[in-house]
């Protein structure tokens, strides 16, 4: 019968039942997730943002208001938007919500690495991301280019790295974070996409 | 969930275990509110805005209110102005006040103040005061009262180390609330100036209205001053009357005493060295300057020594304020008839009482709040452990 709710319905509903709550994240987790993942080209931070953003949402889910013109998923992107300014302001994701409401705090399964990166949509950056490759160290910028300039599989560019696949993941996910703080520092605009 | 992310997986299975936690606590914090309505937790109600806190928001008001209650019943036992309490010094004013008591009173030469302050009745702010006051006022023992009056006159303070109760200084000041039987007013009065009279004392000022109500106030050699309440004491009892009031305040101005005598000693030690100076200058720019400095030096001298002398004065002379009233005279105090009060005093009374147990809330919140943090802190480390084994397992 969650089902039927709308999402401010089922955000009223989780103050007394708190398994409500659970149904909104199932509509909207992969939403934030993208959301995430595009602007900070970065799966593990995004997957830490979305975890965050609905642990805090959990934790002050009382103090959201059915009022005009805040439906329950605006009020979702809100709380998203807040922890990406954190985000870009302090370099790294904070789990203060997790902890206050007792979640682990989870390192991302590297099946999950392309799956996330999947989301996000490299083409409108791709020139972009020429440039600020400059700034990256040099392991990174090769596995950046490999990966997401030529498009090749973790597993190629670990070959041709001589790393582990793990470590291919992480040099071009610490890259991407990199250039994410970078663009957002010089106030380019990543994506073109329109909010949820 | 339609997704083959990882790790959006595991994050649900995490909220769904955290919003379990969540259902307990909640279930909980109801059984503990008694509420056992029907339906229970596994319901899922289209509650209106605020719904869900409406349960958790009774709680606290609960749980506040009972607070507050305790707070201010250790407040009300800790500043012991239970109603109980006050009736019952309410009936020993009225004991004190009876002629045949007050005449007791008088064979007895000097009662040890601070008995007297016990014994007084009056209204729970006198009590009070006099509560506060005692200490001051009992520091000072039989013997020292007898040399005082030597004290207050002799010569220098800081000069004579070796007789220490001689240092003691105390003013004090006395009030008394006498009421007496109707048509009795002027045989009063008088009876109050002849107390005065023998005690060494007399009527600094007094004032009357309608021959019915007035007041007098008495200077008194501070020897006699305990003396002359007495008389006053009994005097009700002799017009047929009662002690409405009485209050004594001892102020102890020892310190200042000493104070002053040390400024004035090192002042007039200045004013001699500078008109040795003076004699010896040569220039008349210096003698100027330094008969300058002498006439400050003299005008402080003056301004302390006036002051020492008004203490002095104080300290020998206590003052006694009488308040006589006919049993049934007109007037504001007719009003204060506890039989038949007025809106005002209805009013007044309202506000000292609601007055009173905010000070009585607070006094107890004090007692209340360690003990709060000392079991808020407790129950936290309990928490945590518990949460700790929860994320171990």
């Amino acid at each position: 019968m969650a089902e039927e709710l709308t999402d401010s319905e089922l955000l009223i509903a989780s103050r007394a039942e708190p398994e409500a709550f659970t149904e909104l994240y199932r509509r909207h987790a992969e939403d934030l997730l993208r959301y995430f993942a595009r602007r900070t080209l970065d799966p593990e931070t995004a997957a830490e943002l979305t975890a965050e953003t609905f642990a805090e949402a959990f934790a002050s889910r009382a103090n959201y208001r059915d009022r005009q013109g805040v439906n329950g998923v605006a009020w979702l992107y809100g709380i998203a938007r807040h922890r990406l300014g954190r985000f870009f302001r302090a370099g790294r994701v904070d789990a203060a919500a997790r902890r206050k409401l007792g979640m682990p705090e989870r390192e991302l399964p590297p099946e999950d690495y392309e799956r996330i990166e999947d989301l996000i949509d490299f083409a409108p950056i791709r020139e972009a991301l020429v440039e600020a490759l400059d700034t990256l160290s040099d392991d990174q910028r090769e596995a950046m280019r490999l990966r997401v300039i030529d498009g090749l599989d973790y597993a190629e560019v670990a070959q041709r790295l001589r790393c582990t696949q793990q470590n291919a993941r992480q040099r071009v996910s610490r890259g991407l974070r990199k250039i994410a703080l970078l663009l957002q520092e010089r106030g380019m605009q990543l994506t073109t996409e329109v909010e949820a | 969930m339609n997704t083959d992310i990882r790790a959006l997986q595991l994050l649900e299975r995490d909220l769904d275990a955290v919003a379990a936690r969540e259902r307990d606590r909640l279930a909980s914090v109801e059984r503990a509110l008694g509420d056992g309505g029907p339906g229970g937790p596994r319901r899922l109600p289209r509650r209106g805005r605020g719904g869900g806190g409406g349960r958790n928001w009774a709680g606290v008001a609960a749980a506040v209110v009972a607070m507050l209650v305790l707070a201010g019943g250790i407040g009300f036992l800790t500043q012991g102005t239970s109603p109980l309490r006050r009736v019952a010094s309410d009936e020993a004013q009225t004991a004190g006040g009876d002629g045949g008591g007050a005449g007791a009173e008088m064979a007895t030469p000097a009662p040890a103040p601070e008995e007297e302050a016990a014994r007084e009745g009056g209204d729970d702010e006198q009590a009070f005061g006099n509560a506060l006051q005692a200490p001051s006022v009992s520091d000072v023992s039989a013997e020292s009262w007898a040399t005082r009056d030597a004290a207050g006159t002799g010569p220098g303070v800081g000069a004579v180390p070796a007789q220490q109760g001689d240092l003691t200084k105390i003013v004090r000041d006395g009030r008394i609330g006498i009421v007496i039987a109707d048509g009795s007013f002027s045989k009063g009065v008088s009876r109050v100036t002849v107390i005065a009279r023998r005690n060494g004392g007399f009527v600094l000022s007094s004032s009357s209205r309608d021959e019915r109500t007035g007041t007098l106030t008495l200077r008194i050699p501070a020897k006699r001053f305990d003396d002359t309440m007495l008389a006053l004491r009994g005097l009700a009892g002799e017009l047929d009357g009662r002690v409405d009031s009485q209050n004594i305040t001892g102020e102890d101005v020892t310190a200042e005493f000493v104070d002053l005598g040390a400024r004035l000693d090192i002042l007039k030690q200045r004013r001699s060295l500078l008109r040795t100076l003076q004699n010896d200058a040569t220039t008349s720019a210096e003698i100027l300057r330094l008969s300058g400095l002498i006439e400050n030096t003299q005008l402080e001298i003056e301004n302390i020594q006036g002051r020492l002398n008004f203490l002095k004065d104080q300290v020998a002379e206590a003052t006694i304020q009488v308040e006589v009233r006919e049993r049934h005279a007109p007037g504001e105090e007719a009003g204060t008839d506890p039989e038949n009060p007025s809106l005002t005093d209805s009013f007044e009374l309202g506000v000292q009482g609601f007055l009173r147990v905010i000070g009585a809330i607070v006094v107890g919140l004090g007692y209340l709040i360690p003990v709060a943090v000392v079991a808020g802190a407790v129950y936290g480390v309990i928490r945590l452990v518990r949460r700790r084994d929860r994320v171990a397992s």
